[in-house]
């Protein structure tokens, strides 16, 4: 499934990303700080009367040689990225999505945590634990 | 061809190249100055035609590039311009031979070239050759210009007659096949008459021409030639060609479009300006009618050759491509290059053109995709500085569609292969140059201020690890400042973000760095102009307020009231407003109440904590002031790891008056010295951070004769510099020597002693304090260093008596009240009163025994120096505590009338309350010797007291008190006037203490009243002298007694008539008085007296005699007749003291006889 999954505050700053290989986090913080340039391209190409249209599933930004990396971003302009394996073949783009969505979820719970403060790193152990159920199986 | 031209874009498909070599020696920036010149001539506009000639200059070109010349002829060198320095007509033959040389290696090509001379002079010179130049210097070249537009000229006239040779092969002719050179073995063998292959040879020179007439500003010919040649090349499958021809396509599309061209200026191409101009000027030029409607006729095409006459093909669609699809031609010709591995350089260089048209149509996406194909393109075995110039030019790519991580991440891996372990010598400047462009791209200022907003939001891990590369780089370029600076930014914004490991690691590589270089407060300025600000390390330790501190109470100074300048806030004309206005700028400017001095060491207190797990040496802490001269004297400070808030005091000495402003504090931690200014902090609570200095006070010191006293007073609620405490009895007195030094810079000039009791509700009798100033004051100016000494007398007097007691013993005590004169003050004493009244008792004792405090505040106000003129003053107090113990005191006070009228015993019950003996004494007395806790009546015989005599209170005052005070007063000053008087003191001998005791507090209105001498003055004078109770006048038997009463009027209103009768009788001495005296005492005239009104401080006398007629001891009694009985209650009786009078009547001399 997936080896990195991140979320990415409105002003483009990590809230959360995780990663399953430990050894070589940073080059996921490099893969997922890269990709938030498509996906602000994507954004910005779907006009601004669309807006409330905008399907908030961006589908895959951009492969590099080992990894695929998939994009969403949420009406506040959260965006969610997730990195899969490239060789993992069996992934289809309805996983995807449904993986998004869970994601999602489980954000939206974070935030309604009273004692969240948006902007905030996330820590909350719900989204951690949901976020190593979508990761396993990688290693 | 293996090297690509990153730098290429569409429109280049139209320049000519020329390269420009130096040949010989040239010196290097000579040579660029010249090609400069030459490369302003980037577009020629030629005569005869409306068209431009567009022309790219190298000064490096490939050979092996040029190969590819047939396959785009933009890349042919049709042109070279050599440049050369010839210094003699000698070594001209050689300078040609160079010439010639280079000139045959890109012969074939070549269609003209030309030969610049630089320093050649004479003969040689003066000969007129067309391909040579001739110039005296590199100086005086004016028609440099003016020869390249011309060698252009020829150029174009070579290109369009290439262009109309090949144009115009008729289809019979023999086409020759075109070819790459990598091609060229494969077609070794190849049946040149099949029909697929001269539909190869002819697509292929349809492209070819079509190139030519881009070249030569044909832009519709080109497009239709173009168009021609994909229809020929596709139906053969030559897709290499293909895709060549499609991408002509799209060059001639993008130029048609775009005429302000695709490279932008972030390509930095060299022509730029000339171009950019040329190109604005040309672009209505472009649309020239009658190209625009030339068309494609498919039909046209025969099947074996080409209609020379695209005239003919006017007529169907239009052959520019649309926009849109130029991507997708720019696609398909890719993924033909795609096919052949050897032509990796041209589909990467498609590549970029392509993303270069993408850019400008703002189609990032399919941009990237472009790029990422790119990317993947393997040209084989790369060099490092190709691989850094690819990844550069990724970089730049992305950048340019607006993806700036993706830049960012480009530039940083060039910036690591320029020093990969591959490469001999690592280009450490390069890659800190590269890596210093990456820092927007991961949105990092190398400001520090941009992070004082608040929490750090951004790429942590990224940042973090950018931030180490930028150190590791600087320093393998030899430049630990700049390691240190960045190392300092990295502690200074990513605190917080480092694990404990990681802090230890940084902190130990700073102080590495800063052993080598110590970091400092200058702005860093690199050599490409960026410049690094200072960092100041205002988080090791974090400050969290800083406050400033007012002086020691002792040198705090004052302003003299008068002097109260109105410093009341002139902001705003209300005196109140509930309008606060509160901004914290203004509270950080806020000025302080309180004032420092100049000279003075002033203190500013901050709260600082160690964010570190480790113990944080901070060296050099001190303060950032402006406005004032202020001398900083720095403190070092050791912070335990994590510690929790702790308090730093950094002082300072302000040289110059006026306003000071705290600015900030400058810190040295590992190595590097840091200016954190306050207003860089909002974190930093602070209430306000300027104060008023003022000029130099002198200072004086203060020591006492006692010892200080630990505890403070009290009932004072002041701070006070200092204060001495001393055990009393009461009534001791005690000598306190104050010593005042002068440890200041300044002359004590004024110096003043008040001296202030504190509230207390004990009755303080006398002065409790008191000096004499005059000797210290006369010492005056006290020069640094002097000191003057005071000597203050303590005299603690209370009253210890229970008051309540007191008074009810005295209305007991009858006797004295009434006052018979006949009671002798020995009776009195032998009286059982102590005894039915013991003082004993248990409780009454111990309240007696309470040792009671008295508290005092002495203030020395003194003023010298510049200060002084500015009017300001320093207090220095000193409290004095004194417990007083009781000594002795007056249980009861009571009085007799004496045998004189004007005098009375005044009886004490003194009570030693002490544990020790005790000897009481006063004025003309005896000593009484008591023992501890004994009481004793004592008798003290005194005159009444006249109190009249007393000041009277200012009348203006009177009006003013209140009248129960007034009489207090009184009473107070009566009180002390007696106690003066009657000058009681004991001693304790075993301690050698001695003290006075004071009766004032015992003395009530009663008491006083009998103490006072009548308003009525009555004096008899019996036979010339005047008489009193105890004294006894004598006169003879038979001689007549003159008896003289005689009234002085000290009241206030007048009195009398009196009638006074005077009674004569016989004390037996056993309490039998005998009146019956007719036969022994006769009056002469009558025994009565008339005193008629007495007006006051008048008097009135009256006479009389009496005539004795017997020996003996006879008393008279005059007593009172008050002849106006209706206003009698106005006189007390107690003011008709008339003295009885005693008179022993002798015998008469024998011879007067009986």
């Amino acid at each position: 499934m997936a080896v990195c999954i991140a979320v990415i505050a409105k002003e483009n700053y990590p809230l959360y990303i995780r990663s399953v290989p430990i050894q070589n986090e940073l080059k996921f913080h490099y893969t997922v700080h890269t990709s938030l340039d498509v996906v602000e391209e994507k954004i910005s190409a779907v006009g601004k009367a669309m807006a409330d249209q905008r399907e908030l599933y961006l589908g895959l930004l951009y492969p590099t040689e080992d990894y695929k990396v998939y994009g969403y971003v949420t009406n506040s302009k959260v965006k969610f990225v997730i990195v899969v394996d490239s060789s993992n073949t069996s992934l289809r783009d309805n996983e995807i999505r449904s993986m998004f969505r869970k994601l999602h979820n489980s954000f939206t719970d974070v935030m309604c945590n009273p004692f969240y403060n948006p902007g905030d790193t996330i820590q909350s152990k719900a989204f951690d634990s949901m976020v190593t159920a979508m990761m396993v199986q990688a290693s | 061809m293996s090297i690509p031209d990153y730098m290429q874009c569409a429109e280049d498909h139209q320049t000519v190249l020329v390269v420009v070599q130096p040949v010989g020696i040239v010196p290097e920036d000579e040579f660029f100055r010249i090609y400069k010149r030459i490369a302003s001539v980037a577009q020629v506009s030629i005569r005869d035609s409306q068209r431009n000639l567009y022309i790219r200059y190298r000064h490096h070109y490939l050979p092996e590039n040029n190969e590819w010349g047939d396959f785009q002829t933009h890349r042919k060198v049709v042109g070279l311009i050599s440049v050369t320095t010839c210094g003699s007509a000698k070594e001209w033959p050689q300078t040609s031979d160079r010439f010639h040389s280079q000139k045959d290696v890109f012969g074939a090509t070549l269609y003209d070239s030309r030969l610049l001379v630089f320093g050649l002079q004479g003969e040689i010179a003066e000969q007129q050759r067309t391909d040579v130049a001739f110039y005296s210097s590199y100086d005086v070249c004016p028609d440099v210009e003016k020869r390249v537009e011309d060698f252009v000229e020829s150029i174009f006239i070579v290109l369009e007659s290439k262009r109309l040779d090949r144009a115009t092969d008729k289809s019979g002719d023999k086409i020759p096949l075109l070819c790459v050179p990598f091609e060229k073995k494969d077609f070794v063998g190849l049946d040149t008459d099949s029909r697929h292959y001269k539909k190869r040879c002819q697509g292929r020179m349809r492209k070819h021409v079509g190139d030519l007439c881009l070249q030569a500003g044909m832009l519709q010919d080109a497009l239709v030639h173009y168009h021609m040649a994909v229809e020929l090349l596709r139906s053969v499958n030559d897709f290499l060609w293909l895709g060549a021809a499609l991408e002509g396509l799209c060059s001639a599309s993008v130029i048609f479009h775009y005429p302000g061209g695709t490279a932008g200026k972030a390509a930095g191409r060299k022509p730029s300006l000339a171009q950019g101009q040329g190109q604005a000027a040309d672009a209505g030029k472009r649309h020239r009618p009658g190209a625009q409607e030339v068309l494609i006729d498919p039909g046209a095409l025969t099947a074996n050759g080409i209609s020379a006459d695209t005239s003919s093909e006017i007529g169907r669609a239009k052959n520019c491509l649309r926009p849109e699809d130029i991507i997708e031609k720019y696609k398909e010709a890719i993924s033909y290059y795609g096919k052949y591995k050897n032509a990796g350089v041209i589909e990467l260089e498609a590549c970029v053109k392509a993303v270069r048209v993408l850019a400008i149509q703002k189609r990032a996406m399919e941009a990237s995709e472009f790029l990422q194909n790119a990317v993947y393109i393997n040209l084989g075995q790369l060099s490092e500085e190709e691989k850094i110039q690819r990844y550069s030019i990724l970089s730049e790519l992305y950048d340019l569609i607006g993806f700036h991580r993706k830049s960012a991440f480009f530039k940083r891996v060039a910036a690591m292969q320029c020093v990969a372990p591959t490469i001999p010598e690592p280009g450490w400047r390069a890659c800190y140059k590269l890596l210093l462009e990456t820092l927007p791209g991961y949105s990092l200022c190398l400001d520090p201020k941009d992070f004082s907003k608040g929490t750090h939001r951004g790429w942590a891990a990224v940042q973090v690890r950018l931030l180490h590369e930028l150190v590791y780089a600087s320093r393998r370029m030899g430049n630990p400042g700049l390691s240190v600076r960045h190392l300092s930014f990295l502690l200074q914004t990513m605190l917080d973000l480092l694990s404990d490991q990681e802090k230890k690691e940084v902190t130990q590589s700073l102080e590495n760095y800063t052993s080598k270089c110590p970091g400092g407060m200058e702005v860093i300025t690199l050599p490409d102009g960026l410049k690094l600000p200072p960092v100041p390390l205002s988080k090791l330790p974090i400050v969290r307020s800083v406050k400033l501190l007012d002086l020691p109470v002792s040198l705090r100074p004052h302003k003299q009231k008068g002097l109260l300048e109105n410093n009341m806030s002139t902001k705003s004309p209300f005196i109140y407003s509930p309008i606060i206005m509160h901004t914290r700028g203004e509270e950080r400017n806020k000025k302080i109440e309180f004032r420092w001095v100049q000279g003075d060491v002033c203190e500013v207190q901050l709260m600082v904590y160690n964010p570190m797990p480790f113990e944080l040496r901070v060296e050099h802490m001190g303060l950032l002031t402006s406005g004032v001269e202020f001398e900083s004297l720095p403190a070092g400070l050791s912070l335990p790891a994590e510690s929790g808030l702790y308090p730093v005091t950094l002082v300072g000495v302000p040289r110059t008056a006026g306003n000071i402003n705290v600015n900030g504090y400058h810190t040295s931690v590992f190595g590097v010295t840091s200016d954190c200014l306050l207003e860089g902090l909002p974190s930093v609570r602070t209430s306000g951070c300027m104060v008023e200095v003022i000029p130099s006070l002198p200072r004086l010191q203060l020591s006492t004769s006692l010892p200080r006293s630990a505890h403070p007073l009290q009932h004072s609620k002041e701070e006070l510099s200092s204060s001495v405490s001393v055990q009393l009895f009461n009534g001791e007195t005690q000598q306190l020597t104050i010593t005042l030094e002068n440890i200041g810079s300044e002359d004590l000039e004024t110096l003043e002693v008040t001296s202030k009791t504190c509230n207390t509700k004990e009755k303080l009798f006398g002065e409790f304090l008191s000096w004499d100033l005059e000797e210290a004051v006369s010492q005056l100016p006290l020069k640094p260093g002097q000191s003057v000494t005071l000597t203050v007398n303590i005299k603690v007097r209370l009253d210890f008596s229970g008051g309540e007691n007191l008074l009810q013993d005295l209305n007991d005590d009858g006797i004295s009240v009434t006052g018979l004169p006949s009671s002798s003050p020995l009776r009195q004493v032998l009286k059982p009163r102590a005894e039915t009244k013991p003082l004993g008792s248990e409780s009454s004792k111990t309240d007696y025994n309470h040792v009671k405090t008295l508290e005092a505040v002495m203030t020395f106000k003194y003023s010298g120096g510049a200060g002084k003129v500015e009017g300001y003053y320093r207090d220095l107090t000193l409290g004095v505590h004194v417990d007083v113990e009781p000594s002795v005191f007056f249980t009861r006070v009571s009085t007799l009338p004496a045998t004189r009228t004007r005098q009375c015993h005044l009886l004490l019950d003194v009570f030693n309350s002490t544990e020790h003996e005790l000897t009481v004494s006063a004025n003309n007395n005896q000593d009484l010797v008591l023992h501890a806790s004994e009481c004793q009546r004592m008798a003290i015989q005194v005159a009444k007291f006249d109190f009249d005599t007393l000041p009277q209170p200012d009348q203006e005052a009177v009006r003013y008190t209140n009248p129960k005070l007034l009489e207090e007063e009184r009473l107070h000053t009566q009180a002390s006037m007696i106690n003066s008087t009657l000058g009681i003191t004991w001693n304790i001998p075993s301690v050698r203490r001695q003290g006075e005791a004071s009766v004032e507090g015992v003395l009530n209105q009663l008491v006083l009243e009998h103490l006072q001498l009548a308003p009525l003055q009555w004096d008899v004078v019996v036979n010339g002298k005047p008489c009193d109770c105890d004294i006894i006048a004598d006169c003879k038997v038979g001689d007549a007694v003159p008896l003289e009463v005689k009234l002085t009027n000290r009241s206030k209103n007048a009195v009398g008539p009196f009638a006074l009768t005077v009674v004569p009788f016989q004390d037996y001495q056993n309490g039998v008085k005998n009146y019956d005296l007719q036969d022994a005492v006769t009056f002469i005239g009558s025994n009565t007296f008339n005193i008629d009104t007495v007006n006051p401080t008048e008097d009135s006398v009256c006479m009389g005699a009496l005539l004795f007629l017997y020996t003996g001891d006879f008393y008279l009694n005059i007593k009172f007749q008050d002849d106006n009985a209706g206003q009698g209650n106005e006189v007390p009786p107690s003011w008709f003291g008339l003295p009885s009078i005693h008179i022993k009547a002798l015998e008469a001399p024998i011879e007067a006889g009986a």
